[in-house]
């Protein structure tokens, strides 16, 4: 979990995803579901808080409109709150998807999240910070989650 | 983090790949843990496993990425076949458009690994012979063809499942014996790791990626 949660993205990977999206965007005025995800992705493994931020809210636009994809999206901000140090508002991404649906991937996340956490909270550097806020999100998301529930398994 | 020496000699990165649903988180969770998952769900992005094995008497630290086989995860999952040591392509026996794509899994990967990363041909699900879609032989060809190892395995039963990574391993490490990988280049997606007491950390993993920073 330490690798998935630390490893830098690759500058090339990380070009390559930003010159796509730019491009589609300039082309077209707006951005594919592949090319957003893709840098999205890179983004929230950025090692800069303000790259991070950006994939941030490009993931919260993407659960919004792409329902079929909520779930990666809600593992994604998860990993990205994480790794801003926005503990709780991560946790509660895990909890929302884990009512949802049970997943090995995402509990392992959870336990991750939840150790830094607690490693934090004892050096008493813990930022609480947008929770609340996030809350009402998250209990939209989970209800939408819900209703595509049973199109997952064919 | 600690300054305790390696209790391995080497690292070897390794990626799975593959449609979605052919079994590459039950191989990769049957290899870890011993155990089969009858309901995985679908991989998000990729998944992350580890084990230490041995060749030759050397510890071997398998650093391995489970890849999310659906479509739409292909542009952020080609990531992770850079500096790859070891490819485990998989396809399930019981659906023949699975084996249908390796060609294009093929492609993937020539392109985005080096000359010298091991390639084995995994066909899944061993255990469903009464509704095997693909022959051992057809598939066998095909990968004599393309200069694959291959074999059926069954992460379920576990049957080839210890053989396909263990051998993609002591093929890798003969490559190193016989001085075809360099390891000094990241993209051989291998690293030694003298075991000598005392030296700390991993720090410079990652050359070239973005700039770390603590803010
Ligand atoms: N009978 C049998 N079923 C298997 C075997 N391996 C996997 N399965 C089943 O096949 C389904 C898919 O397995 P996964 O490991 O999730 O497949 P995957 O390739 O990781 O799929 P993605 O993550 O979507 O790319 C699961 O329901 C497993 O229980 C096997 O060797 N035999
Ligand atoms: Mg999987």
């Amino acid at each position: 979990m330490e690798e998935m949660m630390e490893t830098v993205v690759p500058q090339e990977d990380f070009d390559r995803n930003e010159q796509r999206y730019l491009r589609e965007l300039e082309l077209d005025g707006h951005a594919s579901v592949e090319a957003k995800f893709g840098y999205a992705y890179c983004l929230v493994r950025c090692a800069h808080k303000q790259d991070i931020a950006k994939g941030i809210e490009l993931l919260e636009d993407l659960a919004e409109h792409h329902p079929e994809g909520r779930r990666d999206y809600l593992y994604y901000l998860a990993l990205g709150e994480a790794r801003m140090k926005n503990y709780s508002v991560a946790l509660n991404y895990c909890k929302g998807f884990l009512e949802i649906e049970d997943n090995p991937q995402v509990r392992s996340l959870q336990e991750y999240i939840q150790k830094r956490y607690d490693k934090d909270l004892k050096k008493g550097m813990a930022v609480a910070g947008g929770a609340v806020l996030v809350l009402g999100g998250i209990l939209g998301l989970g209800m939408a989650l819900a209703k595509n529930k049973n199109r997952r398994d064919k | 983090m600690s300054s305790a020496p390696y209790n391995y000699n080497y690292i070897f990165k390794y990626i799975i790949i593959g449609d979605m649903g052919v079994g590459k988180s039950c191989l990769l969770h049957q290899f870890t843990e011993k155990k089969f998952m009858a309901n995985c769900p679908h991989t998000i992005g990729v998944e992350f496993g580890t084990r230490i094995i041995e060749v030759d008497d050397k510890k071997i630290k398998l650093q391995i990425w489970d890849t999310a086989g659906q479509e739409r995860f292909r542009a952020v999952t080609r990531s992770y076949y850079r500096g790859a040591a070891g490819a485990l392509m998989v396809y399930d026996i019981t659906r023949r458009s699975t084996y249908n794509h390796l060609s294009s899994w093929l492609t993937d990967t020539r392109n985005l690994t080096n000359p010298n990363t091991v390639i084995f041909l995994i066909g899944n699900k061993s255990d469903l012979e009464s509704t095997r879609e693909v022959t051992y032989e057809e598939a066998k060809e095909f990968a004599d063809e393309n200069g694959l190892m291959f074999l059926e395995a069954s992460a379920m039963s576990g049957q080839n499942v210890e053989e396909a990574f263990l051998e993609t391993a002591r093929k890798i490490y003969q490559n190193i014996q016989e001085g075809r990988l360099d390891l000094n280049a990241s993209e051989s997606g291998v690293q030694h790791r003298p075991s000598q007491p005392g030296r700390t950390s991993l720090t410079n993993e990652a050359p070239n990626t973005k700039d770390q920073c603590s803010c």
